[in-house]
């Protein structure tokens, strides 16, 4: 039995004139101990079939299965069981409780399913040893790097042991480097035998994964098995055959040059981001500030 | 399943103690409303302890005996006090042994009030009034000597008196004028005993014992010719649980005597404060009215600073449904959240009302009177009101769905 199961799955927004299609009947099965890439452009549906597969969103026709259970006959408070115990989130904004302390955040899901503070702070300063941030458990998610905060949030999907992690942009905030050391991760969590779902905009990624779903428009265009550690075949294809170039395709680009030049590029490269960010900025900046003068 | 309630506590403390200043304003309306509701009751409590403390000079325990007022007031109840002439007949000798034989009596002294002015070392008295009584009036006061002691069996048929305070400055120039003499009805009365200062507060119909000189009832009787008018029997049961009791048996045996005329008013001490007490009960309930509505506000308040809490804390929301939080379990800690604050801006409020109880102790002669009923009281309104309020935002916050959450910044 698959553990995900996607028949004739669409899902509308919104109402009238204002109607948009975000998936257009995708079927899609994924078996246990996949680790799966979906790439697409911006809006083609990734986040969106994420959010139907987590359970955190219903579709609006069609058929999907979770481990068997049909997701429609859900009531909230098993679906949120589910979440709970079964899957693990993992966000492009970390999504970390900026009040809790990072111990604190692993342990959230645990407090949940009800076990007791001792256990599940024993647990969760375990699974933080595992991503390798156990002394950072103190601090609050603000005082964390990019990389660090991933890693927590790694931690907190991880902690109640799922069957299925779902990762919308793991890396989509991060530099090279962070993304690497979340990859890598995730690689590792994946050589456990959990099954791993995860978007992302950088064709490089692929090398993780053992499929890559290619999705357009809220359809599946393209599904193919790869081999870990290899880019995808079609990914670079998908990447040229993009029209307009984004930030994102400019860090694609990047982190091929990366791969060439593995050790001695990565430390230069982030300040040439850095700095490139700021020129791209100023002059944003400029203008608005011109154009307050000219109200005032 | 307990150690999700603990768990939920925290959240709870750690979302308060997190957002302090945020929470003390949502507190304030409670603060406010909690402390105003127990100053506004202890100020009404303390002036109905004024008032009746007053009347129990005379303890509650005691009987009263008195004529029945002819009222030909205007129709309506309660309308002689203002409109109506109220004209009062007097008690006579045989009234007072009828009370005296009844059962279970223990102590009976009769009040009877001589006109005329007393003469002492300072000259003529005019605001004080004689009274003659007999010993086991001591019996019946709820107030200790200053000097001396009261009157007693053995005094009666000589010219004794026992002196209000007043009465006592008035008279003499003397600090204690016990052995000292005034004259009345051409008399000379010797001070034997001088009373400790009756508390006096508007709104009593008692006569100020503070201007009183007591004497003996035989002497009174005689000095007068048997004309000293007996306004009031005082009596006293045995026992406090009989006092009902007895009540009942000397108004019987009183009307039998009067021929089946029911022309006297027997009443126990606490009916006696019965009229100056419902006034002072409308007056405390309309002004705990007032706090009262204070109290909704302040719950208003906490329901619209919760309602900015849920939208501020949406993502938050978001996360902990997305990592597995029920509806309820959202519920439940919004609601701990909007109870603690309320349970906490109560103890603050009570504490204010104390502070506030102090500074109008000093400011003013009012003597506001907090209880354990009424802190429990205003407690449990604002856990109530936090409760009540706290459930509409902890409601949107629980039915939210996770994506719109997640995504909302």
């Amino acid at each position: 039995m698959a553990l995900i199961e996607l028949k004739d799955v669409s899902k509308l927004y919104g109402f009238g004139d204002a109607t948009t299609l975000a998936l257009d009947e995708v079927n899609l099965t994924i078996e246990k101990g996949e680790f799966v890439a979906v790439m697409g452009p911006s809006g083609c549906g990734k986040s969106t079939l994420m959010n139907v597969i987590g359970l955190l969103d219903k579709p609006s026709h069609g058929e999907y299965r979770f481990d068997g259970k049909s997701a429609a006959r859900l009531k909230p408070n098993q679906t949120a069981k589910i979440r709970r115990d079964t899957i693990g989130f993992i966000f492009q904004f970390f999504n970390l409780l900026p009040r809790l302390t990072v111990l604190e955040n692993v342990a959230l899901p645990l407090a949940y399913k009800g076990i007791t503070l001792t256990r599940r702070e024993k647990m969760a300063s375990q699974m933080l040893e595992r991503v390798g941030i156990q002394d950072r458990e103190y601090f609050l998610p603000s005082q964390l790097s990019g990389g660090q905060a991933q890693s927590a949030a790694i931690a907190r999907a991880l902690v109640n042991n799922p069957k299925l992690i779902i990762a919308d942009e793991p890396t989509g905030n991060l530099d090279s480097g962070n993304s690497r050391l979340v990859m890598e991760l995730l690689a590792d969590i994946h050589k456990m035998g959990n099954t791993i779902l995860f978007v992302t905009h950088n064709p490089e990624l692929t090398r993780y994964a053992t499929r890559v779903v290619y999705m357009h428009d809220g359809s599946i265009i393209h599904d193919e098995k790869t081999a870990l550690g290899q880019v995808a075949t079609t990914a670079r294809k998908v990447m040229y055959s993009i029209p307009t170039i984004t930030e994102e395709d400019a860090l694609a680009g990047v982190s091929a040059l990366m791969k060439a030049l593995p050790d001695k590029i990565e430390p230069r490269k982030r300040k040439k981001s850095a700095v490139s960010k700021k020129s791209a900025r100023k002059p944003v900046r400029r203008q608005k500030a011109k154009k307050q003068k000219a109200r005032a | 399943m307990r150690s999700i309630t603990r768990g939920h506590v925290k959240t709870g403390l750690d979302s308060v103690r997190g957002a302090k200043m945020r929470n003390f304003w949502t507190m304030l309306g409670v603060i406010i409303g909690v402390a105003s509701v127990i100053t506004v009751i202890a100020i009404g409590n303390g002036v109905k302890r004024q008032v009746s403390g007053q009347i129990h000079h005379i303890g509650s325990d005691v009987i009263t005996v008195r004529p029945a007022q002819l009222q030909t007031g205007s129709g309506g109840l309660n309308s002689t006090l203002l409109t109506g002439l109220s004209i009062s007949g007097s008690l006579s000798q045989r009234d007072v042994t009828t009370v005296a034989q009844t059962k279970g009596v223990a102590a009976v002294a009769p009040l009877a009030i001589v006109g005329g002015e007393a003469k002492g070392d300072n000259g003529t008295y005019k605001d004080g009034f004689v009274i003659g009584t007999t010993g086991d009036l001591s019996s019946l006061l709820n107030q200790s000597m200053a000097f001396g002691t009261f009157l007693s069996d053995a005094d009666s048929g000589t010219d004794t008196a026992v002196l209000g305070q007043h009465a006592a400055d008035m008279l003499f120039n003397e600090d204690v004028p016990l052995g000292h003499s005034f004259v009345f009805h051409g008399h000379e009365f010797i001070v034997r005993g001088i009373f400790n200062n009756f508390t006096t507060t508007p709104l009593s119909q008692q006569a100020n014992f503070n201007n009183a000189m007591f004497i003996p009832y035989d002497v009174a009787e005689s000095i007068t010719n048997n004309s000293a008018p007996t306004y009031e029997i005082l009596a006293k049961a045995r026992s406090t649980d009989q006092t009902k009791q007895v009540t009942h048996d000397i108004n019987s045996r009183l009307e039998k005597a009067h021929g089946g005329q029911n022309d006297l008013t027997v009443q126990e001490g606490s009916q006696n404060l019965a009229a100056s007490n419902n006034i002072l009960d409308l007056l405390t309930v309309m002004i705990a009215g007032v706090a009262a509505i204070s109290l909704v506000v302040g719950g208003i308040g906490i329901m619209n600073v919760m309602l900015v809490s849920v939208a501020e804390r949406m993502r938050e929301i978001g996360i902990r449904k997305a990592v597995g939080a029920t509806n309820r379990q959202i519920l439940s800690q919004f609601m701990i959240e909007a109870s603690l604050l309320s349970v906490v801006g109560g103890i603050i409020g009570v504490a204010l009302a104390y502070v506030l109880n102090v500074l109008i102790r000093l400011a003013t002669s009012l003597q506001p009177v907090i209880t354990w009923q009424t802190v429990v009281l205003s407690t449990v309104v604002s856990l109530t009101v936090g409760v009540v309020f706290g459930s509409v935002p902890a409601l949107k916050a629980a039915r939210k769905h996770p994506i719109e959450a997640l995504r909302s910044q």
